[in-house]
């Protein structure tokens, strides 16, 4: 045994005290984390209204759901949000793959002044008030989708992420397209999108998520309430208990349980899948900004 | 003789640099004295109405046509003409073009006063204004001149370049791009510099459903004098920096724990755990939360209290002051702690195993090898992370916006709320003054950056613009 002190030995998988308290803190947080959703989520299914401490519906029913799915003034928030959503996101997909492709252009006359003039947005805006002026007496979009779509679509530093995506795309490429005859545009289609698919995957679920999530602008340019996202409606239902009236069998607080639980379900369900696609896009925006 | 573009010896006599094909050519000539004389023209205009006045006007009235109010004008627009001459002077010109052309905005703001609302009926200006005009365009002319001059580079001959194009030929070459830029081009202009234009309402009274009319810089100087404005001012601050480092320092501690865990499957299911909350909206979170809270037999929390017995009856959170703070640092640390990790862990994996197994040799236990490995690793990162938040505390809305309530306004209001219940909560807003708080915070916004800006140049030699 002695001769062998020296030589390094890779440790074996032990149980450490540090092991074991490691392990029981992160199970921990971890139910920290989890115990709010899991109390809405029980909650959603609990027909009796002092929930307390229970981890389990006592008296089960899915009347919540059901008044979601079939109340209009319920559903159609949710589909106004499903609409803004994928309209958002293809329109932040597409300025930002535009815009993201002619940033690359090293040798364009004016290349310059464009990315500065992206750029200076993120160092100076005009401010919520202004934005409001301008949306509402000049563009005349308030109280109309597009004034929450348009705005949040032109996301510089969005576009900057993408940039940095399509600078990793070998130059050689694009030199062999061209001298092939392919046009600007048919590169832009046939080359650049099918070799950053991770890219837009990973900053389309970035849009993705903040036009789901979005509330301010609604809060700022929409007035009408045929027009409410979700996040709008479930505000006013948690807020203002401006639940439906009639509630029936349900109380009041297992719809607005339901209705956080629709609110998240959808990147709950998409997010596991797509975790590597997010990370990627969180870490390419910090290393190469 | 050198040729300029190449230092190669040429000779005496060639017209071009036989091996750069650089053109020879004498040195462009001085064009200070353009400048100069421009300056001066503009001098002597201003001085020409006390001169020239004739009929029953006085001294008081002669400068005038600067301002009818303000003498602070003239004054301020000669001043920078003397300043420009003795800048020229003294061979600082490049500066000069600084103060030449202050002093012609000086001059066309003024002179449309007196063409628009404020102008002075009974004026007699003569020959100053021609005179003004002539020697303000020269003198501006001349400094651009001269600051072009000194821009100037070697000229070569085009045919010793390989493939240099025109710029012209450049611009056509991309033509399809100047295409596809202009979308983007387009919604920037809506969408980020027209509001930058309505900030003009800032020196504005700006009532609904009246004409707006120009108050000069009051609307700043109500601002200033109101008690609830340096309120959300000073919460604006403390909130966020508390936040960010609360959040920062939360983050660190776990991503380093998490980092030692071994077990592959444990780590990357509490790290699918710990991300969950970030995709879930302020309005959801704000949600769980006001029920969490609750202080009636549904409130989680209080129940828990009181089944510890820490507590006899159900506590107040989001709507008591005193604990409003510190309910909004806990549901941002719930929230975006773990987001916040992923950095960190990125950094953590690219530290070498190397690393720690020659300290393990060394005879370093665990906590020196995260003192001495893994937090000077992790420095770089901590202070990237920090700048990038750093310049965004300004923005701090809509979680607080969707916590606050009524009863904690004093603790919780900050600029950007404060804007919107100025604007949107009631009674007859003054779109002037919350414009004016607006461009203010952006003001302190813009600066912030630049500074982080400037930081993260220093730290790690690269900006975040």
């Amino acid at each position: 045994m002695e001769e062998n002190k020296y030589v390094y030995k890779k440790p074996k998988k032990k149980i450490t005290p540090f092991g074991v308290f490691n392990t029981v803190l992160f199970i921990l947080i971890s139910i920290i984390i989890l115990i709010p959703i899991w109390k809405v989520l029980v909650d959603s299914f609990d027909a009796t209204t002092g929930y307390g401490m229970n981890f389990w519906p006592k008296q089960f029913t899915i009347d919540g759901y059901r008044m979601i799915v079939t109340r209009s003034d319920l559903y159609r928030p949710f589909f106004i949000s499903v609409i803004v959503t994928v309209a958002g996101t293809f329109f932040g997909l597409l300025l930002s793959t535009l815009g993201a492709y002619v940033l690359i252009q090293w040798e364009m006359p004016g290349r310059n002044l464009f990315s500065y003039m992206l750029l200076f947005t993120m160092l100076f805006n005009g401010g919520m008030i202004p934005t409001y002026l301008v949306m509402a007496n000049i563009l005349h979009l308030t109280n109309t989708l597009w004034s929450v779509i348009l705005p949040l679509a032109i996301n510089v530093y969005n576009l900057v992420l993408m940039r940095n995506f399509f600078e990793g795309i070998p130059g050689s490429l694009f030199e062999a397209a061209s001298i092939d005859g392919c046009s600007p545009i048919g590169t832009f289609f046939k080359i650049v999108l099918p070799l950053s698919k991770a890219a837009l995957a990973s900053i389309g679920l970035m849009y993705a998520v903040t036009f789901w999530n979005d509330y301010t602008n609604f809060k700022i340019y929409i007035v009408k309430t045929e027009l409410f996202n979700f996040q709008m409606k479930l505000r006013n239902m948690v807020m203002d208990s401006d639940t439906p009236v009639e509630v029936g069998v349900v109380s009041m607080n297992t719809v607005q349980n339901a209705a956080i639980i629709v609110a998240i379900i959808p990147f709950m369900i998409i997010y596991p899948f797509c975790q590597d696609y997010f990370v990627h896009g969180v870490n390419v925006g910090a290393v190469k900004e | 003789m050198l040729c300029k573009a190449c230092n190669t010896d040429i000779p005496k006599k060639a017209k071009k640099c036989p091996k750069c094909g650089w053109t020879v050519r004498k040195d462009p000539k001085n064009i200070k004295p353009i400048a100069i004389a421009g300056a001066v023209i503009s001098f002597i205009g201003g001085l020409l109405p006390f001169i020239q006045d004739s009929t029953s006007r006085n001294y008081k009235v002669a400068y005038s046509f600067m301002n009818y109010d303000n003498k602070a004008m003239w004054y301020i627009f000669m001043l920078l003409l003397v300043a420009s001459v003795i800048l020229c002077a003294v061979k600082y010109e490049k500066f000069s073009i600084i103060t030449t052309v202050l002093a012609a905005v000086i001059f066309g703001i003024t002179y449309n006063n007196i063409c628009g609302q404020y102008g002075a009926p009974d004026m007699m200006v003569g020959l100053a204004m021609p005179v003004i005009i002539v020697g303000t365009v020269l003198g501006v002319a001349g400094c651009f001149l001269d600051v072009l001059k000194l821009k100037k580079k070697p000229e070569v001959d085009q045919r010793y370049l390989g493939n240099s194009r025109t710029v012209w030929q450049k611009m056509y070459i991309h033509r399809w791009f100047y295409v596809m830029a202009l979308p983007v081009i387009i919604f920037v202009i809506l969408f980020n510099y027209l509001p930058m234009a309505g900030l003009r309402y800032a020196f504005m009274s700006y009532k609904l459903g009246a004409d707006p009319s120009y108050v000069g810089i009051s609307q700043f100087l109500v601002m200033f004098s109101k008690k609830l404005f340096w309120q959300a001012f000073t919460n604006t601050l403390v909130i966020s920096i508390v936040k960010l480092i609360l959040n920062t320092f939360m983050a660190v501690i776990i991503s380093i724990l998490l980092n030692e865990m071994t077990n592959i499957v444990f780590k990357k299911s509490v790290q699918t755990i710990i991300y969950l909350p970030h995709f879930m909206s302020w309005v959801v979170v704000a949600s769980i939360f006001t029920m969490m809270l609750s202080r009636s037999e549904s409130g989680f929390i209080n129940q828990l209290l009181m089944k510890l017995h820490l507590t006899d009856a159900p506590l107040s959170f989001l709507d008591n002051s005193k604990r409003w703070r510190g309910v909004y640092y806990l549901i941002n640390i719930w929230k975006d702690t773990g987001w916040g990790t992923i950095l960190f862990l990125a950094t953590l994996s690219g530290i070498s195993p190397e690393l720690y197994e020659a300290a393990q040799i060394d005879g370093a236990n665990r906590f020196n090898r995260m003192r001495y490995i893994t937090l000077p690793a992790l420095a770089n990162t901590i202070i990237t992370v920090f700048i990038l938040n750093l310049a965004k505390v300004m923005n701090l809305f809509e979680s607080v916006f969707v916590l606050q309530n009524d009863a904690v306004i004093e603790v919780s209001d900050v600029i950007q709320t404060y804007v919107y219940r100025q604007s949107f909560g009631g009674g007859i807003p003054d779109y002037g003054y919350t414009t004016a708080v607006g461009l203010f915070r952006s003001i302190i916004s813009c600066v912030l950056v630049l500074l982080c800006n400037f930081a993260s140049k220093k730290v790690r030699g690269r900006g975040i613009v």
